[in-house]
């Protein structure tokens, strides 16, 4: 047996199908009794539906008419006073500092930082400095043995 | 004779009040009660109903009438609720919705009731089952079985609506009345 006509059944059922495929369906349903009886149900619910949705509650259409028509108004207000000079004049001036802004701010950025700054001065000062590494060392050794030669007297002035 | 809705429409963006007017009085109540199948809110179907058909007149410039008008229009209230369903579901989450009108509309507005009280029982227990499921399809299910049955439109139709193809409907429609059939048969 062919598969079941599952999503075919409701178009079959208001007549929607093409000439060939409700032939199809037609064969299908004589020989399968599930989809026969699916069939019966679907018909039963779809004609028992609109009942079950039910019906809304009543609306005074007069106050309906004329709230819709309120709302029109307001939106037309709305996009009248959009299109006044004033605020076409506002929103065109807050586009132009906007403008300037992204512009300006995108030339900020854009530039390159400079790559020597004063600290990097005067660190570039002291590198004499660093050219007399070894003697700067060497004061470091001959101020350790000024210590040691007082030792001594650095002894007795923790003594005393 | 009576003007087109198509011929109406073309009026209307030319801003012909008075067919806006015709417009209105023929769409209003349509408009109003799929949107409250759709949303089962009074208040927020007059809304988004409202809404549409001022977007209609807003719009109406852009119907080109390569649809029906009605079919135009229903995309305009569909989409609209659906985008009002849409904004307002965190919200439902969190506030319960007392003024949600589903409670009390499927069985206050049934036909006459039948004459055995146990029969009456089981019928108005499956009525309150199946309105409930339908609420809880999903809301393109929901309004694709709303499409059909109250506004008995072709599957052509409401695919245009809903934006989607035919066979996009068609499996909407079979999952939507999957659901449901399942909640009369439990029954």
């Amino acid at each position: 047996m062919a598969r079941h006509p599952e999503t075919d059944l409701v178009p079959y059922l208001r007549g929607e199908l093409a000439p060939a495929e409700r032939e199809r369906v037609a064969r299908h349903l004589e020989e399968c009794p599930d989809c026969k009886q699916d069939t019966e149900l679907l018909r039963d619910l779809i004609g028992n539906l609109a009942h079950f949705v039910g019906q809304p509650p009543e609306v005074n259409w007069a106050r309906y008419r004329a709230e819709l028509h309120e709302k029109l108004e307001a939106r037309r207000a709305r996009i009248a006073w959009w299109r006044q000079p004033t605020p076409l004049a506002l929103s065109a001036s807050i586009a132009g500092v906007l403008l300037f802004l992204a512009v300006w701010g995108g030339r900020e950025l854009t530039k390159t930082p400079d790559t020597i700054g004063p600290d990097e001065i005067v660190m570039a000062q002291d590198l004499g400095l660093l050219q007399e590494l070894p003697t700067v060392e060497r004061l470091d050794l001959l101020e350790d043995f000024e210590v040691l030669r007082n030792l001594d007297g650095l002894a007795s002035d923790h003594q005393g | 004779m009576e003007p087109s809705d198509e011929a109406l429409c073309e009026r209307v963006a030319r801003r012909d009040e008075a067919a806006f007017d015709l417009l209105v009085s023929r769409y209003q109540e349509r408009a109003y009660r799929l949107a409250w199948s759709i949303l089962r809110n009074a208040e927020d179907a007059r809304d988004v109903s409202q809404e549409a058909l001022i977007r209609l007149y807003e719009t109406a410039g852009s119907f080109r009438g390569r649809s029906k008008f009605s079919t135009w229009f229903y995309r305009i209230l569909v989409n609209l609720c659906l985008d009002h369903k849409r904004k307002h579901k965190w919200w439902k989450l969190w506030v319960r919705d007392d003024d949600d009108d589903r409670s009390n509309t499927i069985l206050d507005r049934q036909p006459a009731p039948v004459n055995d009280p146990v029969d009456k029982l089981s019928r108005e227990e499956t009525l309150k089952a199946l309105g409930s499921a339908v609420d809880r399809l999903a809301p393109r299910q929901r309004a694709a079985v709303l499409l059909r049955v109250q506004e008995d439109m072709a599957t052509y139709d409401i695919a245009r609506v809903l934006k989607c193809s035919e066979a996009t409907v068609r499996v909407h429609l079979h999952r939507a009345l999957a659901t449901l059939k399942k909640t009369v048969e439990k029954r």
